[in-house]
C-alpha cells in the first residue's frame, strides 16, 4: 500500500503534529503512515478523507505486491 | 453508514471489554515504583540470613502486580497503532513464554550436566513464567513503540 499523505498535509499546510491532534491519532502514527510502516484501519482512513475532501482511493493506493 | 457505526464494527465485543480493563496513564508510574521498590527489597533480603519465610513469596507478587499495572495502563494518547503494537507484544510474550518454559529446565539440566552437579531437573513456578511473560511484553511493547 502507498499514499500521498504527506502531499495532502502540505496541501493544507499541516505539520504531522496538527494533522494527528485533528484525527485524534499521535503523531508518530500519522508518521508510521507516511512512511508506509503501518496501513490504517477503513475509520482513519475516512478520517483523512473528510478532512482532505477526497475520496480515499484519491490518497491510497495498492503496490505490485498487495 | 457513518465514521461512528463503522467504528462500532470494526471493534468487538472483546475488543471494547480489553479497553474498558485498561487503566488510566498514571497509573504506568504507580506500577513502575511498585516493580522498583519490590526489586529492590529482593536484592536487599538476599544479604538478610533470618528473613521471614512469606517476606519472597510476597514481593515477588508485589513485582507481578506491578508489572500487570504497567502491562494495563494507557499510553497518553491511545490510538489504534498503539493497540496493533500492544497486540503483537503480547503474542510476542505468549510465544516467548511457552518456549522459556519448555525450555529452562533442559538449559538448567544441561548445565548442571556441563559442571558436574547431579541435581533432578527443578520445575520452573508460575511466578517465574509470568514474571518472565510479563517483562518480555513491557519490554517488546516500549521495543516496538520506539519503533513505529
Amino acid at each position: 500500500m502507498e499514499n500521498t499523505i504527506k502531499v495532502e498535509r502540505a496541501i493544507l499546510n499541516l505539520t504531522q503534529d496538527e494533522l494527528a491532534q485533528k484525527i485524534g491519532v499521535s503523531r508518530q502514527t500519522i508518521n508510521s503512515i507516511e512512511a508506509n510502516r503501518y496501513v490504517p484501519s477503513t475509520v482513519l482512513a475516512l478520517k483523512l478523507s473528510e478532512l482532505f475532501g477526497k475520496p480515499v482511493n484519491d490518497f491510497f493506493k495498492l503496490s505490485d505486491n498487495d | 453508514m457513518n465514521t461512528k457505526n463503522i467504528e462500532h464494527c470494526e471493534r468487538n465485543k472483546l475488543e471494547r471489554f480489553l479497553n474498558k480493563i485498561q487503566l488510566p496513564n498514571s497509573f504506568k508510574a504507580i506500577g513502575v515504583g511498585l516493580v522498583a521498590l519490590s526489586f529492590i527489597a529482593l536484592t536487599v533480603i538476599k544479604f538478610i540470613d533470618d528473613e521471614a519465610l512469606w517476606v519472597r513469596p510476597f514481593l515477588k507478587h508485589a513485582m507481578l502486580i506491578g508489572l500487570l499495572v504497567i502491562s494495563l495502563s494507557k499510553e497518553k494518547i491511545e490510538d489504534e497503532l498503539i493497540e496493533v503494537l500492544r497486540s503483537k507484544s503480547y503474542a510476542l510474550a505468549f510465544i516467548i513464554g511457552v518456549l522459556y518454559t519448555l525450555f529452562q529446565p533442559l538449559a538448567n539440566y544441561i548445565v548442571d550436566f556441563i559442571l558436574g552437579k547431579q541435581d533432578t531437573p527443578t520445575e520452573i513456578g508460575y511466578v517465574q513464567v509470568l514474571l518472565f511473560m510479563l517483562l518480555i511484553q513491557v519490554g517488546f511493547f516500549e521495543l516496538l513503540k520506539r519503533n513505529r
